[in-house]
């Protein structure tokens, strides 16, 4: 088991602007010692595979709050597994509909999390898919 | 997440007392949902300086905290709005037609992600964002299929969208013949808006993004003074990650930057101020909002006439237009979002505001479904008839609470307008600083959940045991397919000569930094679409044609 860091690239693709959630999840991740690589709002699938492999990234997070997330993260699975970058793990959140989980599922996606999902979900997560240790939370903010 | 308590126990497996203890209603939160710490009771003292005639005034009267006119809603009834806009023009037209049968007041569009952000529909990357989350309108003919029988000089339709509408309006009318000084209906044209919500550097960069801004407002105020505004689009801006307070402050920083390079153009604060609503949201703190509205119109008053010299009443009584809070509402439980959005609602208007669109209760599953829609409208109606919430102007005036809440959202509000102010407005939005107190917020918020010092019913606590999924709207893509092929056709169709000679133009008239908005709406009667025309203007301004850089322009531009 590697010691090193998570790297874990989040990005959005095509016009959603709702960046508002990946942008707290990217400072959430980094509270639990995960090296994020935050790309935002309007990616493309080349944009973010370039990026993968530049930052030699463990996981790539999406975030989508618009009905197109099954069309956007099969153009970037298709990428992914063109030019060999299948063993990196792809996980969605956002406004993911429960019905939709299977077809992400079939198509590659090892992290699904829709509405309601915890922090710690999304930790526990990439600790077990990376195989590599995350930390508790490093500082407690207050206000 | 949702503690034991909250599901899963078998007969006879329940620890009663407890149980009883932890769904009882208790107290939770003593400080508003903004984090103003509030008292358990309030009384003279707490207002002890309020001065009537000074600060409060009758509705109607200088500074306006109590209501923008003297009989409010006796005289002029808040306007119900619905919000539609959803795949091919075609279809958005059906959606309008429908609203407008069930009882919606006004014509509300909303355009899709990507003519919101000026790209085209054939977009090789991007085909597959057109008609979401609203309606696909790329060049002039799509408004005409939209408005077909629709007299804009007639009919008020409001625009929710920043990005070309306002040019493709006047191009409509102007190619019909109308005159212009009639034109009737409002957009939101706050750039900055978009900058800061997540259209970001690439799509909307500020300091090109706020001189469109002026320059539409500029150009509105010279030749559609009946056009309404709705300048600062503060809803957006909130929802981000801003309290009471923030919405308060940078809206104004937004508005008092506009109206300063308004007035260097030699356009006087009274010509334009009458034409501004402020976009506004209606959160789910009850009283605090209530606090908001009254202390923005406080604000905007005092800085009309004390900064600006404003003197026409109209410049200094605030129009709101509100949205219900978008991102009060959750996804667990989603009826309960009804609730929500009546009490919102109810916010808004114990709040004076001038319209309301209430949020529908599937709003966190996806575009509204027709019922949802239905039943927002319905919300209203209750409010309107049943409740009694339009009978008598600013009801909760007087009040010991909500006057000291008015104090104190508006203290906090100008105290953070001077923090931004001494940055300066475009600076602290370039350099991050207004997206980092919006991530603050935000950050702070998710610790607060997590540690349960903040409760939401369905989210952290009281998490229904079951939960089906959620019905969501869809619309049949044979239409929008069949849009798609008729713009490229009707592209390639064009008169070439004619749209390179207006194209050039444009192109000529941005990189010399003057108002382009007269060579837009050329461009656009010569058949460019939106994604041209704002690539030209782009490309004018050494930006790439295409934000996200998979096509080139197909125009040369002239060597400038």
């Amino acid at each position: 088991m590697s010691t090193s860091k998570i790297r874990c690239l989040l990005a959005m693709l095509g016009t959603d602007v709702h960046s508002k959630g990946i942008r707290t999840l990217a400072r959430l991740l980094r509270d639990h010692g995960v090296e994020v690589i935050y790309l935002g709002e309007h990616n493309t699938a080349d944009g973010v595979v370039n990026a993968a492999i530049a930052e030699d990234v463990d996981v790539i997070g999406l975030s989508y709050s618009t009905a197109t997330y099954l069309h956007y993260t099969g153009k970037l699975l298709d990428r992914m597994n063109a030019v060999g970058l299948g063993d990196v793990a792809v996980m969605l959140g956002g406004l993911i509909h429960p019905e939709d989980e299977p077809v992400l599922r079939e198509m590659g996606v090892k992290g699904v999390f829709g509405p309601g999902s915890t922090t710690a979900q999304v930790v526990e997560f990439l600790a077990q898919v990376t195989g590599k240790p995350t930390t508790a939370y490093a500082s407690r903010p207050d206000r | 997440m949702g503690d034991d308590h909250d599901s899963g126990n078998r007969a006879g497996d329940l620890d009663v007392q407890s149980h009883i203890e932890d769904v009882s209603v208790k107290l939770s939160r003593t400080a508003t949902w903004s984090g103003i710490e509030t008292k358990a009771s309030y009384g003279p003292d707490d207002i002890a300086d309020l001065d009537y005639t000074r600060d409060l005034g009758d509705p109607g009267q200088f500074p306006y905290t109590r209501g923008a006119y003297p009989q409010m809603y006796r005289s002029r009834m808040w306007t119900l709005r619905n919000i539609v806009g959803y795949g091919s023009p075609e279809d958005t037209r059906e959606g309008i037609e429908r609203a407008l049968r069930m009882g919606s007041a006004g014509i509300n569009v909303v355009l899709d992600t990507l003519s919101q952000e000026a790209i085209d529909p054939d977009h090789p990357l991007l085909s597959a964002d057109a008609g979401q989350e609203g309606c696909s309108l790329p060049t002039l003919y799509d408004l005409e299929v939209l408005l077909e029988g629709i007299d804009v000089t007639k009919t008020d339709v409001a625009w929710h969208s920043t990005m070309m509408i306002y040019p493709l309006v006047v191009a409509l009318a102007t190619k019909q013949d109308k005159d212009l000084s009639e034109l009737q209906g409002s957009h939101m044209p706050d750039h900055l808006q978009l900058r800061l919500g997540g259209w970001g550097e690439a799509i909307v960069p500020t300091a090109l993004g706020h001189r469109t801004t002026v320059d539409c407002i500029e150009y509105s105020a010279r030749h559609s003074p009946r056009w309404a505004l709705g300048c600062p689009q503060a809803y957006d801006i909130r929802e981000r990650g801003l309290s009471a307070a923030g919405e308060i402050a940078v809206g104004m920083a937004i508005i008092n930057q506009t109206v300063q390079d308004l007035m260097a153009r030699g356009i006087g604060v009274d010509q334009v101020a009458p034409s501004l609503a402020w976009v506004s949201t209606s959160e789910i703190d009850f009283f605090e909002e209530i606090a908001k509205f009254r202390a923005l119109r406080r604000i905007w008053a005092r800085t009309m006439k004390d900064r600006f010299g404003a003197e026409d009443p109209r410049s200094l009584r605030l129009r709101v237009a509100c949205h219900t809070a978008g991102r009060a509402l959750v996804y667990p439980q989603p009826l309960n979002n009804l609730t929500r959005g009546a009490i919102q609602s109810m916010a808004a208007l114990l709040g004076g505001v001038q319209s309301v669109e209430t949020c529908t209760y599937d709003e966190p599953i996806s575009i509204p479904t027709e019922e949802a829609r239905e039943l927002a409208t319905r919300t209203q109606q209750i409010l309107a008839h049943e409740v009694g919430a339009a009978r008598t102007a600013d009801p909760l005036g007087g009040s010991y609470y909500v006057e000291s809440l008015t104090n104190q959202v508006e203290a906090e509000a100008l105290t953070q307008l001077d923090k931004i102010e001494e940055i300066g407005l475009i600076k602290a939005i370039e350099d991050g600083t207004i997206e980092s107190w919006m991530d603050e917020y935000n950050y702070q918020l998710k610790h607060e959940l997590d540690r349960g010092e903040r409760v939401i019913v369905g989210v952290n606590r009281f998490v229904p045991e079951q939960a089906s999924p959620p019905k969501r709207f869809s619309f049949e893509p044979a239409r929008m397919q069949a849009h798609i092929q008729r713009f490229k056709e009707r592209k390639a169709a064009r008169d070439q000569e004619s749209l390179k000679k207006h194209i050039d133009m444009l192109y000529r008239v941005a990189r010399r930094r003057e108002n382009s908005h007269q060579a837009m709406v050329d461009a656009l009667i010569a058949g460019a679409s939106i994604g041209e025309v704002w690539g030209t203007v782009r490309a004018a301004n050494d930006l790439p044609y295409d934000p996200f850089r998979a096509i080139e322009s197909p125009f040369r531009y002239p060597v400038l």
